[in-house]
């Protein structure tokens, strides 16, 4: 009967916990080894390199590393073209998607089931089923390569889940609120304006963030609809880069996949809780 | 993130669904407010029809027809050729391994850090290092995992100074073996999600009933197996299915880490759609994997919509 004499919060040392101590400190140690082979090999710079991975760090060669990287990869262009992507694609996708959220959870429409379905459905099919048509497509409307047809693409894809977070969120506003606005006489444009839009913020921020970080990471479609410099999103330059492993040394791919990782840790670092709490209230 | 997890958005948590929505009862509304309502719809489901759902039309019907110069109806023939060609029959077990791997490795991972660090005081700076490469793309982990399995890599490195240069294998060319480290890549990045999830599920749980356990002298493990698991039922149905989902679609990983190959051999089907539609040129087979690949997806998502349904409860 330990339990029963244990308080809360001053427990025995038990064999139990100290297996459970060190199986947590192995498998967090584990988890770090390639994030630090990563750092310390980016690090390194390219003289220095002996063909095998470095474990400790020596000298500081990731400046020259990433300027190579910026060079045999053309990574400047694809990094501008990434965040045009990411801003206008996620914003207009997290706009879009307010406008349905607000007519399916807020207005009197008929069937708004049928209409979330419509819409939802696009986050629960594999991208690999459009991809396809969507080529043909924008060879046949001359959109294939140029960096509107791809952020028409990346819009579209965003679309779904973004409605699907901030429906949820405007389905909690109190309906008594969109009464009293339309008993004043303010039309439903004025009610999603001046009452919703305002309300919906967090949930907008959140969804803003999430596929901000989706079109950042894209590759599938990155590599299928665009081919040249002035359009190709980032993951498609790293992507290119690394499959020349054998022309750029190991240190300059490992610079390029580091520097292009840093905006998405920084954002879920800086976001944990949001991230968290939109999980949370997802379950 | 993901994308994997690429992959769509990290976690397509599908909450509350339709289903759930809180029952307005619709007036039938005036061509006014119908007009209205359209307007704001409007953009958001024409986005959708006309670049997701006319293609996945496109999708279904193109898998109907052949890959002659001219096409005509096949009937399920490019179907056929998942089992035909020895190249597709083997993306298919590969597909399947990535499941068995997934539901084993990140899902196994994930509810054991997650019950393991809930208590703990500094379980949040341990969760931080497995929870860190779900912010990195899948394209950089494949870089990073690819420079850790070359031939010339890390783990052989790390084994040859272990003496054990037996052991040693050229991780990325072998069959099965190349499968197996992608997999690892995968749950590398895709425990972190498992892990959150999961977290939140423990917080869900009353600590009343862990502590009544604890007065009736249950221990740790006894807690464990008959308190604590059956209530996370129903996120487990969650994370089993966000991860498979995930998992199934996984592209970006494969693609920088072998290209599906050597010949072939490391390929999914989220790979051979690829490989068959764009550089083999044959759309109607590609068309069929992918249509194949939606029915394992939407089966998986199914499991946890449906799991949030009851989590609702």
């Amino acid at each position: 009967m330990k339990g029963a004499v244990m308080k809360k919060g001053k427990q025995p040392r038990s064999v139990g916990r100290v297996a459970r101590d060190v199986t947590v400190i192995g498998m967090a140690l584990l988890w770090l080894v390639p994030t630090w082979l990563l750092v310390v090999n980016a690090l390194t710079s390219v003289e220095t390199y002996t063909g095998s991975p470095r474990w400790v760090p020596d000298g500081f060669g990731f400046f020259d590393n990433l300027v190579a990287a910026w060079d045999a990869g053309d990574f400047g262009q694809a990094t501008a073209n990434s965040l045009g992507y990411a801003f206008v694609c996620a914003a207009a996708a997290v706009l879009v998607a307010a406008g349905a959220a607000f007519a399916v959870a807020v207005m009197p429409v008929r069937r708004p089931a049928l209409w979330f379905w419509l819409i939802y459905t696009g986050t629960l099919l594999p991208l690999q089923v459009f991809v396809r048509p969507l080529f043909s497509a924008s060879a046949e409307l001359d959109l294939y390569d140029s960096w509107t047809g791809l952020a028409i693409v990346y819009t579209a894809i965003c679309v779904p889940f973004a409605f699907f977070v901030i429906r949820n969120y405007l389905a909690t506003v109190p309906r008594e609120i969109t009464e009293a606005a339309l008993l004043d006489g303010a039309s439903w444009w004025r009610v999603f304006y001046s009452v919703h839009l305002p309300l919906a913020k967090p949930a907008m921020a959140a969804a803003f963030i999430f596929q901000f970080v989706w079109v950042w990471n894209e590759l599938l479609f990155g590599i299928s609809l665009t081919f040249s410099p002035t359009a190709r999103p980032i993951m498609a330059a790293l992507a290119d880069l690394s499959s020349g492993y054998s022309r750029v040394p190991p240190p300059v791919v490992l610079a390029a996949a580091l520097a292009v990782s840093v905006p998405t840790v920084a954002l879920f670092f800086a976001f944990q809780r949001l991230f968290v709490s939109s999980m949370r209230t997802n379950i | 993130m993901s994308s994997t997890v690429s992959t769509q958005p990290p976690v397509s948590v599908a909450g509350s669904a339709a289903g759930a929505a809180p029952r307005r009862r619709t007036r039938p509304g005036g061509p006014r407010r119908n007009l209205a309502a359209a307007a704001f719809l409007l953009p958001a489901a024409a986005l959708v029809a006309v670049v997701l759902l006319v293609p996945f039309g496109a999708t279904v019907y193109r898998s109907l027809l052949t890959d002659d110069l001219q096409p005509v109806f096949g009937g399920l023939s490019a179907y056929a050729k998942l089992l035909d060609d020895p190249a597709l029959s083997l993306s298919l077990l590969n597909t399947l391994l990535w499941m068995a791997g997934t539901l084993l490795l990140p899902v196994g991972f994930g509810l054991a850090v997650a019950v393991m660090t809930n208590a703990q005081k500094w379980g949040r700076i341990a969760r931080l290092a497995v929870v860190l490469p779900y912010a990195i793309s899948g394209s950089a982990v494949a870089v990073i995992w690819g420079y850790m399995l070359r031939s010339d890599g890390a783990v052989n490195q790390m084994l040859a100074n272990l003496g054990l240069e037996s052991w040693a294998h050229d991780w990325l060319l072998e069959d099965p073996l190349n499968t197996f480290g992608m997999i690892m890549a995968n749950t590398w990045q895709a425990t972190g999600v498992a892990v959150i999830l999961f977290l939140v599920g423990l917080q869900t749980i009353p600590p009343e009933t862990v502590e009544a356990a604890a007065i009736d002298g249950a221990d740790g493990w006894v807690r464990f197996r008959h308190i604590v698991l059956p209530q996370l039922r129903p996120v487990t149905y969650v994370v089993v299915g966000i991860s498979l989902a995930n998992a199934l679609r996984t592209f970006d990983v494969i693609w920088v880490m072998t290209q599906g190959g050597p010949a072939r051999t490391s390929e999914t089907l989220a790979l051979s759609m690829y490989r068959e539609s764009f550089l083999l040129q044959r759309p109607g087979v590609g068309s069929a994997i992918a249509v194949v690949l939606t029915l394992i997806v939407l089966a998986s998502s199914w499991l946890y919509l449906r799991g949030q349904g009851k989590a609702a409860r």
